[in-house]
């Protein structure tokens, strides 16, 4: 009765577990919001180490009792050994699943659980002397210079350094953010301990012509005056803002705080505290508000953002002030090993992005065909296309159902994901019906209030190389790969186009385009056999025959779900010798940095939502 | 009138408000959902962050139960089943709703965590947008009752209840409400797209059951509110006055749970801009239209 509602972190992320065909929700199983409301992790399919250390991460955030259910993983360090092990499918989920409520009704949080704590979270402490800040040791013991007794405190540097960057959630920015918070609190424990010292004169921090020598108020506004020299000693105070490291000490403002001692050397002295004084040397934000900055991490385990990608966004109040993007789930080489065969690198290319295996299982082909000069029957193109459509609708829907989760339509993220892992499941007679669906699914979202209040002009960008796939098509730019390609042309395939380039015109185009992706799959499909959802017979599975000893280069464009992706191999005596892959993703990545500066934070991260990058295709060098 | 009826009134509630919003965002209705939610948070661990402010954090999940409850307190289900009736009681329910913010500051603050900090100034900017709106339509209701007092102002509407009388101010007052239950699309400070869950973030165990319990406690506090100020409190045929305090606040929840299933979160700035340039000027526009209709009808 107790493990009927469970709350899971899913690694890699809900997007990934769509789109291998797992839904959590038809077990009675909710995507928790943070690994603090989750009773179990779910690992599916292979992870990336520093995937692996954020799911450990997460793991360790989790309040027990806690379990780990793994489906088709097999490396799990720095994780401990999952309790639950399981295939990576429904089935598998929902037996797992079955299990971990099993063991979880039977054990409840006893105080003497053992403490899981990874190497990546673990901090360092050592000891410093309260009066000379210089001394730092690893071992307790008294100061060498006065014989005080030395403090404890959390070491910076090193294991803060991995933490900050290796880390998603909350334990990295509780770090950032408690430099802010201890910051804060010096200053009400700095003005009290400037009082103490006394100064000569006084002036009022508005009316800098009012000098006198005793404590008292401005004739002119009433306030208190400060000491007259308390610029200089605010400012140094102040400048403390970016070594947030020096504030990691676990002191408070009262005890013997190591910065007590440069307090009492300024000397100066404040009766209270003036914001004036306070913010004067921070950042102005772009409304001009002086603002402390916090570093926070978003990701690589967020909700409203595909698993695997991380943001670190400084904010400022809550205006990203600058962004940094990155992803988790590399470095992934497009050729792992020189000299592979042919029919294992289709294997490899087809296994590096879980979001759209059948794009890159087919890209692989394509170039390989290109290298030693095959072509595939009018028939195997028909049913590639089928397969891919299927792919790019499916792929859409799986965008959708971020954006739910991201702006908080619980009936959209059920319906799009119900709507996707049918599309997965389903045969080729479903096919018209979805069709109609993802009209009805495009009427309601029009229909939506304030829904396009909520995207309109957010991360607008004009049309620029970097921009690829629905993304620049919503920028009005006519790049899709499909416009040349003969099966398409056939179909009487014309590409989405819209104006606008912001978050509102991305979302209509992947509408359109799912409606039109479906349309095509299913005229392609009635014209051959119905085409399986990714299996080697849609793309072809002959490919050593085909390629033999070939020696050559080749060269191959598909348009995948996120644009176009464009793969260069060299073949020598049907070996893969060399490849260089160039994906959409990787291009759009190095787009957020600029787009998400001066946004507020929910529209940067409807911004950075709405460019559909997949982690997994941006990390392959 | 002993204070143990209407508390248990609000628990159940409480609980009937929890199973409506569990089947509104799951999709099943599972009447013992609270339960044994409750028992799982109970029986699991409840995570101290690693520097909090200890008394921000310990506190915040409490005020927040108990500026629900006070809220709750002045507010009437039957002629007789009501806390406490103070002559200025209408007035006090605004007053218990204001330390809603400063228990989300403190959860805000109080772990030391970064999204939970965001989440807690978010709803301080939320403040500035709805309290406007709460205090406006009040006024307006206590005009035609020509009394603070929560009994009164249902009796009041004995000829007509006031969603008929003052609409206006009913919409108001309801888009409010639910800015300061922070129910969704108002749910800023806890977004869990955009904070993995903000200001509820850090707690887990029995502290997170507190601050839930307070959470629906508020949502019924606002619905009984709303009950009584606009929908003629006790006030019904046939069926015994509590029952129908209890059928409208219910209706009322849930109506306040399906406006927020359907519409995406509001962007911060659009709701102080909403709120400032459209929700004042229309809550004068209502307190000046009820003050016309109480000088033209005697």
């Amino acid at each position: 009765m107790l493990a009927r509602d469970l709350h899971a972190v899913t690694v890699p992320g809900p997007d990934v577990f769509s789109a291998l065909g797992l839904d959590p929700g038809a077990v009675g199983v909710t995507y928790a919001a943070t690994p603090r409301h989750a009773q179990v992790l779910v690992l599916a399919g292979p992870l990336p180490p520093e995937l692996r250390e954020a799911a450990a991460v997460a793991y360790a955030q989790m309040p027990r009792p806690r379990v780990i259910l793994a489906l088709g993983t097999q490396e799990f360090s720095p994780l401990p050994d999952p309790d639950v092990t399981g295939p990576a499918s429904h089935d598998g989920l929902a037996q797992g699943l079955r299990r971990v409520r099993e063991l979880l009704s039977r054990h409840a949080f006893s105080p003497e659980a053992r403490a899981f704590e990874p190497a990546v979270l673990a901090t360092r402490t050592e000891y410093t002397c309260p009066m000379h800040p210089e001394v730092v040791q690893d071992e307790p013991g008294t100061c060498p210079k006065c014989g005080m007794e030395l403090v404890a405190r959390e070491a910076s540097g090193s294991s803060d350094e991995t933490h900050h960057h290796t880390i998603s959630h909350k334990d990295a920015s509780a770090h950032d953010d408690h430099a802010q918070h201890e910051h804060r609190d010096d200053h009400g424990g700095h003005a009290e301990n400037r009082t103490a010292e006394g100064a000569t004169s006084y002036t009022c921090p508005m009316h800098p012509e009012i000098v006198q020598d005793e404590p008292g108020r401005c004739p002119e506004c009433g306030m208190f005056l400060v000491p007259a020299d308390s610029d200089e000693g605010a400012g140094s105070d102040t400048g403390h803002a970016p070594s947030h490291a020096h504030h990691q000490a676990d002191s408070h403002p009262h005890d013997h705080d190591p910065d007590a001692g440069e307090v009492h050397e300024h000397g100066a002295g404040m009766d209270f505290m003036s914001m004036v004084e306070v913010t004067k040397d921070l950042p102005r934000g772009r409304d001009g508000l002086p603002m402390d900055r916090i570093d926070v991490p978003f990701g690589p385990l967020f909700p409203g953002l595909p698993g695997g990608l991380l943001l670190t966004l400084t904010l400022a109040g809550d205006v990203v002030a600058r962004a940094s993007a990155r992803t988790l789930t590399g470095p992934r080489s497009a050729l792992p090993e020189p000299g592979m065969p042919a029919a294992r690198f289709i294997e490899h290319l087809a296994s590096l992005d879980p979001l759209t295996p059948t794009a890159y299982r087919l890209l692989a082909r394509r170039a390989l065909e290109a290298a030693s000069g095959s072509t595939p029957s009018a028939h195997q193109q028909r049913a590639r296309l089928a397969a891919a459509e299927r792919e790019r609708a499916a792929s859409h829907l799986g965008g959708l159902a971020q954006l739910a989760r991201q702006v908080g339509l619980p009936w959209l993220e059920r319906r799009a994901t119900r709507f996707q892992l049918t599309l997965i499941h389903g045969d080729h007679d479903a096919l018209a019906l979805l069709a109609r669906q993802s009209v009805a699914l495009r009427t309601r979202l029009e229909r939506t209030p304030l829904l396009a209040a909520r995207l309109m002009h957010v991360g607008a960008l004009s049309p620029a190389d970097g921009l690829r796939g629905p993304v620049a098509r919503a920028a009005g730019m006519t790049t899709d790969a499909r416009t040349h390609d003969p099966a398409y042309a056939e179909l009487g395939f014309e590409p989405v186009l819209h104006q606008g380039g912001d978050a509102l015109t991305r979302l209509h185009v992947r509408l359109e385009e799912i409606t039109r992706s479906l349309r095509l799959a299913e005229a392609a499909g009635t014209l051959t056999m119905p085409a399986d959802f990714d299996t080697h017979a849609a793309i072809g599975d002959a490919i050593g025959d085909a390629i033999g000893d070939a020696i050559g280069d080749g060269q191959a464009v598909v348009e995948t779900p996120r644009g176009e992706a464009c793969l260069q191999v060299y073949l020598d005596g049907g070996l893969v010798t060399r490849a260089r892959l160039d994906t959409p993703s990787a291009g759009h990545l190095t787009l957020l940095p600029e787009l998400l500066t001066d946004l507020e934070l929910g529209d940067a991260l409807v911004a950075a939502g709405s460019l559909d990058i997949s982690p997994w295709e941006a990390s392959v060098s | 009138m002993s204070v143990l009826a209407p508390i248990l009134a609000l628990l159940l509630l409480a609980w009937c408000v929890a199973v409506l919003d569990a089947w509104m965002t799951t999709g099943r209705f599972r009447p013992l959902a609270p339960l044994t939610a409750t028992l799982a948070l109970v029986a699991g661990e409840s995570l101290v962050p690693r520097k909090p402010d200890r008394l921000f954090f310990e506190t915040a999940p409490i005020l927040l139960l108990l500026a629900a409850v006070l809220a709750a307190a002045a507010l009437p289900i039957a002629p007789h089943l009501v806390i406490t009736d103070l002559a200025t009681s209408a007035l006090f329910v605004n007053a218990a709703l204001a330390y809603v913010l400063v228990a989300l500051l403190m959860a805000g603050w109080g772990p030391d965590g970064a999204y939970a900090m965001i989440g807690g100034w978010r709803f301080l900017g939320q403040t500035i947008a709805y309290s406007m709106l709460i205090v406006m339509p009040i006024t307006a209701v206590a005009m035609r009752a020509q009394s603070l007092l929560t009994t009164d102002i249902v009796r009041s509407q004995a000829g007509l209840w006031n969603v008929l009388y003052q609409p206006l101010g009913f919409a108001l007052f309801f888009v409010a409400a639910m800015a300061v239950s922070f129910l969704p699309p108002f749910d800023l400070p806890t977004a869990s797209g955009e904070l993995a869950g903000g200001v509820e973030a850090e707690y887990t165990g029995a502290r997170r059951a507190i601050f839930r319990l307070g959470r629906t406690i508020l949502i019924v506090s606002l619905a009984t509110a709303t009950t009584v100020f606009y929908l003629g409190g006790w006030l019904g045929p046939w069926l015994p006055p509590w029952l129908w305090s209890a059928l409208k606040t219910l209706a009322v929840a849930a109506a306040m749970l399906a406006a927020g299933h359907a519409v995406p979160r509001l962007r911060e700035a659009h709701l102080l801009a909403w709120a400032w340039k459209a929700g004042i000027p229309l809550a004068m526009l209502n307190i000046f239209l009820v003050g016309v209709l109480l000088l033209v009808i005697p």
